[in-house]
């Protein structure tokens, strides 16, 4: 073995090393992440609120703008359903760019939808209920 | 006290000051206001949105930091899914 096999080894072992210790440690942080964020959605979120999440999977959040309008904000990544006089018209769709714990996902929904509502409108993706149908048609 | 929180992939980022602490002459207390103010604005020019959450009151879009918020959340960059 020359010594230039011998150092690309030793740099391979080093990457390897190194990668390793890259998803080793991500792996800790999560949970804690998520632990952070349960926290700070309990704190945004109103006793009811948080009760309706935890055993509903959703949580209900009336729209400033048009008091027959409520959004329901899903516990886990998905559309959230804005619903009116208790009918499905319209599913949006939006993320935050970079990874979030799902708990921080629904605190972001919910600070938009009560402050800005425009401009989350303006933001998410918007799917009707015809937009879905034809796009399962065709 | 005042407190901003920035959500993040570690959960959320906490910094704290004391309004009073910087009125009255502390140092530290008016370095942690200056801190908060410089990491809102940096958020802010990487698309963060911010918003002051009061206790018993409506959720408010905030511009500009305001060291009298008792609690400021900053939402990252978001995008239509």
């Amino acid at each position: 073995m020359n010594i230039e096999m011998l150092m690309a080894l030793l740099g391979e072992g080093i990457l390897l090393l190194l990668l390793g210790a890259f998803i080793f440690g991500n792996s800790f942080k999560r949970p804690e992440a998520k632990r952070r964020a349960n926290e700070l959605l309990c704190a945004v979120l109103t006793p009811e609120q948080y009760s309706q999440l935890t055993q509903r999977g959703h949580i209900d959040i009336p729209s400033p703008s048009d008091p027959e309008r409520i959004y329901r904000v899903p516990k886990y990544p998905g559309r959230v359903q804005v619903r009116e006089k208790g009918r499905v018209t319209m599913w949006l769709c939006l993320q935050p760019y970079d990874w979030v714990p799902d708990a921080d996902v629904v605190v972001i929904h919910k600070l938009m939808i009560e402050a800005d509502e425009e401009t989350y409108l303006q933001k998410a993706n918007q799917i009707t209920p015809f937009s879905f149908d034809y796009n399962v048609a065709h | 006290m005042g407190m901003l929180r920035i959500i993040s992939k570690r959960g959320d980022d906490r910094l704290f000051w004391n309004v009073q602490d910087a009125q009255a002459g502390d140092a530290e207390a008016t370095a942690a206001i200056q801190e908060a103010e410089r990491i809102f604005a940096k958020a802010r020019a990487k698309g963060a949105t911010a918003f002051r959450v009061e206790p018993g009151k409506p959720v408010e879009r905030l511009e500009q930091f305001d060291p009298q918020a008792s609690e400021i959340i900053m939402v990252p960059r978001v995008v239509g899914g």
